[in-house]
């Protein structure tokens, strides 16, 4: 059962081994709409074998997999000293199982049900191995947001932000047009003890709408309702 | 002591019980004792009025009443021997009468001459001056050609009552302190075969639903109280399966609802990608998107929850400044607060070290402060204390909100539990946030308890362990 995606050569391959049939679907449409070669298995050992056989630049695993678990196929791919980056893919998220991977050499974790496009920045992030835009300063329309000085102007005038508002304003404009879910921008800007608040969030955003949008007739912070938000000036998509 | 415990009141029956047939015997043995003695006297006093009328009252005619009254005197020798002898013929006149005795105990001329009486043999007690008691036995006697005498022969009481009162004094002394030691006696017996009771006691009061893996001890004796221990030992296993059943429920059935919840997720976020969508339609989209994520929100919850119980807390165990903890997050909620006009004042003077897992005691303060955010109106106040009472770390977060009912007090920790049913609808949460600040303080040991007035306002509490040198591995 193995589905090959190959357009082009230099494109990214990357290996999906993933169970559930419908789930693995919807990550493969997705990847391959942002152009990447995908390979998918069903089964722990078919994927152990793809792994083995081909150079991969990144495996997505699902841990609970019929033949071999995804935890096996980490230590064999590890074992084989193999440095591809591997991104776990799980149900249970106990730190436990977290720690174990992590020891095992996963290089990131994401838990079920997760946004597509938190699925999407960590695989960017994976596959070029570091930040995304280490550039100093980041440009979004008439936006301009200085890394070094944490100043924000836009139109040439500049706005006053907290140091919450910023982090928040520079997450979104890491990635211009990609939607962030709440649970991505409490992650990254606030920790993991916020999760259970989602409207801290909103709150944050309406008052950075307040200071970068309200003034402007262009409008640059959008709400995709049910999704999250994020920060265009409509050319980036 | 407990006068309704077991070892009470076996050992006060059985004191009790002991002490009335103790009474019984002894009062028994005094009373047939006493009849005893005085009889075994009365058979000898009869004897001797015998003799008299046998060996010289029958020949009375040819010997003569002087010398009857001459023998009899030097026979008995009633003035030393201390008897009362006298010989009185039918019309009441004396034949003969012993003098006083020499030690002077009594006075024969005390005793006073009887009324006849038709009985042959028969005697009478007389209470003497000086609370002597004469025992005197008398025989009419009566033969064919003699005249008819009255032959009475007595003697004190007085050392038969003094034997029985010297009985009497030895029972009324040793019967209490026999009961006092068969009761000391009894008392530890019966400590003794009730001490595994205490034990088992002991045992079962340290168990919860977070030891439910230990057992109780079982003193292979046995005997019944092996038997309890054993049937208390196989029903907490029952409860431990149950108890492990709920809540692998959990975990199971919060592991089973993601993959379903992706798939929903990801078809959706599909969906809303398509940009020839109508504003209704993404609209509707965007409302089924919102409830994935709250599904998704109370799995994860639940989820942690069951965690929580299976006490994965104590993997992160560090040592830290809790006033610094609260602080900070009071700082970053800030805003939350602020969007309802709520000033939150954080009181933290000093620093406040605590063991565990900081980012799960961060969450504790940062669920009540949300609490006391939804809850309390525009223009509130909110106070976050932290200070350190008697060797422990307290965490307070009052409020001037709505408060909570007396009746929904107990209930707020619990799962799923909202104190009003019709705010449920509001601000997507699930009623898990306070169950999940138990759990946490459940698993670092920590108390969290809630007082509130109705329209004043509640004052959340958490009280956990400093941190010492000793309490961390």
């Amino acid at each position: 059962m193995v589905y090959s995606f190959v357009k082009e050569l230099q494109l990214m391959r990357i290996l999906l081994v993933e169970d559930e049939k419908k789930v693995a679907d919807i990550i493969v449409r997705g990847l391959k709409a942002e152009r990447y070669a995908v390979d998918v298995c069903h089964d722990g050992q078919s994927g152990w074998e793809m792994a083995n056989t081909y150079d991969y630049d990144l495996i997505v695993l699902d841990l609970m997999l019929p033949g071999l678990t995804g935890t096996e196929i980490l230590e064999k791919v590890r074992r084989k000293n193999s440095l591809v980056p591997i991104l776990i893919l799980t149900a249970r998220d106990g730190m436990g199982d977290k720690i174990k991977n992590f020891e095992t050499g996963a290089d990131d974790y994401l838990t079920k049900p997760f946004a597509f496009a938190e699925l999407q920045v960590r695989i960017k992030a994976l596959l070029r191995r570091g930040p995304v835009n280490r550039s100093s300063v980041l440009r979004v329309g008439d936006l301009e947001i200085d890394r070094l000085s944490q100043n924000v102007k836009r139109a040439g005038k500049k706005i006053e932000l907290t140091a919450k508002e910023y982090s928040l304003l520079e997450y979104l404009a890491t990635h211009p047009g990609r939607v962030f879910s709440r649970t991505m921008i409490i992650e990254h800007v606030w920790d993991q003890s916020f999760e259970g608040l989602t409207n801290i969030v909103d709150v944050y955003v309406r008052h950075l709408r307040e200071k970068l949008d309200d003034a402007f007739p262009v409008k640059l912070l959008r709400t995709v309702r049910g999704v999250g938000y994020s920060l265009s000036d409509g050319t980036q998509t | 002591m407990n006068t309704r415990s077991i070892s009470f009141r076996l050992v006060a029956w059985y004191a009790g019980l002991l002490a009335g047939i103790f009474l019984l015997l002894c009062a028994l043995l005094y009373l047939d004792l006493r009849h005893f003695l005085e009889n075994d006297l009365r058979e000898s006093q009869s004897r001797r009025t015998r003799q008299i009328a046998n060996t010289l009252l029958a020949h009375v005619k040819q010997t003569g009443e002087p010398y009857v009254a001459s023998q009899t005197k030097d026979w008995y020798e009633p003035e030393i021997n201390d008897r009362f002898i006298r010989i009185t013929r039918a019309d009441g006149t004396l034949v003969y009468v012993s003098d006083a005795p020499k030690d002077g105990s009594f006075d024969s001329a005390e005793v006073p001459i009887f009324p006849p009486s038709s009985q042959t043999e028969f005697s009478r007690k007389l209470q003497l001056s000086g609370n002597k008691t004469l025992l005197i036995a008398a025989l009419n006697f009566k033969s064919s050609g003699n005249p008819a005498y009255l032959v009475e022969f007595g003697e004190l009481l007085d050392p038969v009552e003094t034997m029985l009162n010297h009985l009497f004094l030895q029972l009324v002394l040793g019967l209490p302190l026999a009961v006092v030691i068969i009761a000391g006696g009894g008392y530890l017996l019966v400590r003794r075969a009730l001490t595994p009771v205490e034990q088992i006691t002991r045992a079962a009061e340290r168990i919860t639903q977070y030891n439910l893996s230990e057992r109780l001890p079982v003193s292979s004796t046995g005997d019944e109280l092996e038997r309890l221990s054993v049937s208390l030992n196989r029903m907490i296993t029952r409860l431990d399966d149950a108890f492990q059943n709920s809540k692998r429920f959990v975990a199971d059935a919060s592991h089973e609802l993601r993959t379903p919840l992706t798939i929903l997720r990801g078809e959706l976020e599909n969906l809303n990608e398509d940009a020839h969508l109508n504003l209704e339609v993404r609209d509707q989209l965007g409302s089924l998107l919102e409830e994935v994520e709250r599904l998704s929100k109370i799995v994860e919850q639940l989820f942690a929850l069951s965690r929580l119980d299976a006490g994965e807390a104590q993997t992160e165990w560090t040592r830290f400044d809790l006033a610094e903890l609260a602080k900070t997050t009071a700082e970053q909620m800030n805003l939350l607060a602020e969007d309802k006009g709520i000033a939150i004042s954080c009181n933290v003077d000093k620093k406040v070290p605590v063991a565990g897992d900081r980012a799960r005691l961060k969450q504790v303060v940062v669920n009540l402060l949300d609490n006391a955010i939804k809850y309390t109106p525009k223009q509130g106040a909110i106070q976050l204390n932290v200070t350190t009472v008697n060797g422990h770390a307290v965490l307070e977060v009052v409020d001037n909100g709505m408060g909570i009912p007396p009746d929904a007090q107990p209930h707020v920790f619990e799962r799923f539990y909202r104190v009003d049913q019709t705010r449920s609808g509001d601000s997507g949460s699930a009623g898990l946030g306070l169950s999940i600040v138990k759990s946490i303080c459940t698993a670092h040991g920590a108390e969290v308890e809630v007082q509130s007035t109705i329209g004043k306002g509640s004052r959340f509490r958490v009280k956990l362990p400093l941190f010492s040198n000793g309490n961390i591995s």
